[in-house]
């Protein structure tokens, strides 16, 4: 954590993502505007004190549906990398811990979900799904945790020759013990590492589904659908493209430089 | 590469001093020209517009898509044509009459008319094209008007002739829409898969001069046109996907008139002084409208106390000041405002949400701890489709936001169109749908309201069946009197605002800008809209573009 803190990137990535986490989470304390009032008297108001970051096409408070935006493509990121993650770490542990043809036939699945562009995988499925904000969660995770499951084999692969396995095995320890008790807990850090980066990801892709009208439907609001309406209005009403487009962009920057840090901190070669 | 620091600052103020002096250059570029109040009439010029896809055939019977069939009407003509008015007018044929037991129409031919290759245009062309349009192997859907002809003749190469197995009253109309195709052309081709939908010959005012896949389509002024010169040399049409692009175009000069939207109406021409001072805005009400449609085969939609409860609850004045910026006007008929067929004595269902409550309570609905509607344990609510176009979803959310104030729960889903007509129109899988209907002249809406329109891909896709509104459509299918056939449009009118199968939601104003350099083009508009004399346009000498001659 100390060394977290002395990392500049790392920590600037921190704070970044802790004020999101806080903004979203007292969104309707902070939200001066419930997201989805309707007031057709005040359309596409440029930002001012009562409107901070303007108005949209039907008057609605720009400010608070960034806030409630935030939600969820924070949910988003969360849930779909923690679907993920555990895929990832069930297939990873089990191609690492049994090598042989389990491994191979794991290996040959990553492979053949690693060939497809995934993004238009999730497009397809999507579009045969109704649009919710659940499915595109569980979607986004069950496309993106290959990655997981590579460096939790790789990692198993070095750490079952150590000493302290060996000694597990020789005393009986069954097979699910000595993945959980001694396995896991030694390949957390790459773990958390691609975790973190793999939401920065998650939140990119969300926005991207919203933007073009397969993610979260109207009148919910989500970074990628204001950004969708800004589009309609961009020579006008700037505010509408400006602020979540900066919103998206600092998440996923605040999420990638938490996640390098994390690695540099946590790399033991690393000792400046 | 090692680079010394001060260079590579030198280089940055270099090219910022660069930067700088072109914004400037085309700050001083802007010049203001002034206008005169009127200019001679010269011919040539190019008149450039935009279209947001590319044609894909400029045969228009088999083409779809409305960029071919704006430019295939350029190129082709009919044998008769609307006039400004709206009155029918002679194009290739200068008479046509209607034989006493109103099923014969006999159609006279100009004198001289050629086709742009210079071949004589003949009755025969307009057999051969009635042949082509039934002809089961051509892939058209425009084929049912044509097919009602029981017989068609070419008797001398001035007259053609048709018959018909019973009154037909829009017969007329559709001879205003079929496209005559050249017959010394086409007789052996294979008209789904013609060299001739890229390369088209016709009698029009205009003839294909370049079309660069991609890019832009050139027409060049006929001089062998059948209706007389066009005074403008070319019409260029640029494809440019994205409207907001186009709009760029437009404020930057390199096109010449669009369609814009609302907010570019109401809000981006008043805040910028230089466009109102080059561009003409030009409104009209456009021939269609929008509205909420129920799937009425379901629940609850098949309860007519549902309907109008919903039809109160919704605001529409609301829906044309938030969604269209009070462009737009309500409608209570499936006819234009202000024209012959609109009966102006009904009105849409006010907003009174009190009303809808009392119908609901009537249809048997009790509210629930969440303030909702429900019935047998069930609640009331449904998903509003839409398609992927702003304006639809955004009366959808103003729509959804009126019903869940009365206790209505409804969820909006935004779909591309394909799709959107493929797995849910077609399938008839839909709860509700915010769509619109653009309407032909005639005021035939047999396809879209006769209860055996209802097969899949038919226009009847909500399931609307009023056994008297199927008699009074046969029956203005058959009365060619025009005062007769309005009384009957009028009645039918009402029928379908008192049942309420869909809710009229607004008719929308077309918007366009044109830029002054254009002369010619008539205010007011008249009933036909400013395009209807578009080949009287001319672009004074002094107003055009510095061109390249080409």
């Amino acid at each position: 954590m100390r060394k977290i803190i002395r990392n500049p990137l790392a920590l600037s990535g921190l704070i970044i993502i802790f004020l999101i986490l806080v903004l979203a989470l007292f969104a309707p304390i902070i939200a001066p505007y419930d997201p989805n009032f309707i007031d057709i008297e005040s359309i596409l108001i440029a930002p001012s004190l009562s409107h901070l970051m303007g108005t949209d096409g039907l008057g609605r408070d720009v400010f608070s549906r960034m806030l409630f935006g935030a939600r969820i493509s924070l949910l988003v990121g969360f849930v779909a990398v923690g679907i993920a993650t555990a895929i990832g770490v069930i297939l990873g542990s089990v191609a690492g811990y049994y090598r042989g043809w389990l491994d191979s036939l794991i290996m040959r699945l990553v492979d053949i979900m690693l060939s497809i562009p995934s993004f238009f995988l999730i497009l397809a499925v999507i579009a045969f799904l109704t649009p919710s904000i659940w499915n595109i969660m569980i979607v986004i995770g069950l496309t993106s945790w290959m990655g997981v499951t590579r460096l939790v084999r790789a990692e198993f692969f070095s750490l079952r020759q150590r000493e302290y396995v060996m000694a597990a095995q020789t005393m009986g320890a069954s097979d699910l013990k000595i993945i959980t008790k001694h396995l896991l807990p030694n390949s957390l850090t790459p773990i958390i590492v691609s975790s973190v980066l793999g939401i920065a990801s998650a939140v990119l892709v969300e926005s991207g589904l919203s933007f073009l009208g397969l993610g979260v439907q109207a009148p919910t609001a989500s970074w990628g659908n204001i950004l969708t309406d800004g589009k309609e209005y961009i020579q006008f009403a700037w505010w509408l493209s400006l602020f979540p487009g900066m919103a998206i962009l600092l998440t996923v920057l605040g999420y990638n430089l938490l996640g390098e840090g994390l690695r540099d901190a946590m790399d033991p070669k690393n000792n400046n | 590469m090692t680079h010394h620091p001060s260079h590579t600052i030198a280089r940055i103020i270099t090219l910022l001093i660069l930067i700088f002096n072109l914004i400037s250059c085309s700050n001083n570029e802007v010049e203001t020209i002034d206008y005169k109040d009127s200019y001679k009439l010269e011919g040539g010029g190019n008149l450039v517009n935009a279209m947001v896809g590319e044609p894909s055939n400029l045969i228009a019977m088999i083409a779809g898509d409305s960029a071919s069939s704006v430019i295939a009407g350029n190129i082709f003509n009919s044998l008769i044509k609307y006039d400004e008015k709206l009155n029918y007018a002679p194009e290739l044929a200068e008479k046509w009459d209607v034989s006493l037991d109103q099923k014969t129409i006999t159609f006279t031919l100009k004198e001289n008319l050629f086709w742009a290759d210079g071949t004589p245009l003949t009755s025969e062309d307009v057999l051969f094209t009635w042949k082509l349009v039934t002809d089961p192997k051509t892939r058209t859907p425009y084929a049912s008007d044509y097919l009602l002809v029981k017989e068609a003749s070419a008797p001398n190469p001035k007259t053609f002739i048709v018959t018909y197995d019973e009154t037909y009253a829009p017969a007329i109309d559709t001879w205003a829409s079929l496209h005559i195709l050249p017959k010394h052309i086409l007789k052996d081709e294979d008209i789904n898969n013609t060299f001739f939908s890229r390369n088209p010959i016709g009698s029009g005012y205009y003839q294909l001069d370049q079309w660069i896949s991609g890019q832009q389509v050139t027409l060049k002024a006929n001089t062998k046109s059948s209706q007389g010169p066009a005074n403008i040399k070319y019409l260029t049409s640029r494809i440019i996907p994205d409207t907001s692009s186009q709009f760029l175009e437009l404020t930057a000069d390199n096109i010449d008139l669009m369609n814009i939207n609302p907010i570019q109406h109401q809000r981006v021409f008043p805040a910028r002084k230089d466009l109102e001072q080059k561009i003409n805005l030009y409104k009209e009400l456009g021939n269609g409208y929008t509205y909420l449609g129920f799937n009425l085969k379901k629940e609850p939609f098949n309860d007519i106390n549902v309907r109008r409860a919903i039809n109160y609850a919704i605001d529409k004045d609301e829906v044309i000041k938030g969604v269209l910026l009070g462009l737009g006007e309500p409608v209570a008929s499936p006819y234009k405002p202000g024209t012959r067929w609109n009966n102006a004595n009904l009105s849409p269902y006010p907003y009174d949400p009190n009303k809808a409550l009392s119908l609901l309570k009537a249809a048997g609905y009790q509210k629930n701890q969440s303030g909702l509607f429900e019935k047998d344990g069930k609640v009331l609510g449904f998903e509003i489709l839409t398609n992927q176009n702003k304006q639809r979803e955004m009366t959808a959310v103003l729509v959804q936001r009126r019903l869940k104030e009365i206790g209505i729960d409804v969820t909006i889903r935004v779909i591309e169109w394909a799709s959107f007509i493929n797995r849910f129109i077609k399938t008839g899988d839909f709860n509700a749908v915010v769509l619109g209907w653009s309407l032909s002249l005639d005021p035939d809406q047999y396809n879209i309201w006769h209860s055996s329109q209802q097969g899949p891909g038919q226009f009847n896709f909500i399931g609307y069946n009023n056994k008297e509104v199927d008699k009074l459509l046969e029956d203005g299918r058959k009365e060619l009197d025009p005062s007769k056939r309005q009384k009957i449009y009028y009645k039918f009118s009402e029928h379908l605002l008192s049942d309420s199968p869909i809710v009229y939601l607004y008719a929308g104003y077309g918007l366009s800008a044109v830029n002054k350099r254009v002369q010619g083009i008539k205010t007011p508009a008249p009933p036909a809209g400013i395009y209807h004399n578009s080949y009287d346009w001319f672009i004074p000498q002094s107003l055009r573009r510095n061109e390249m001659a080409n």
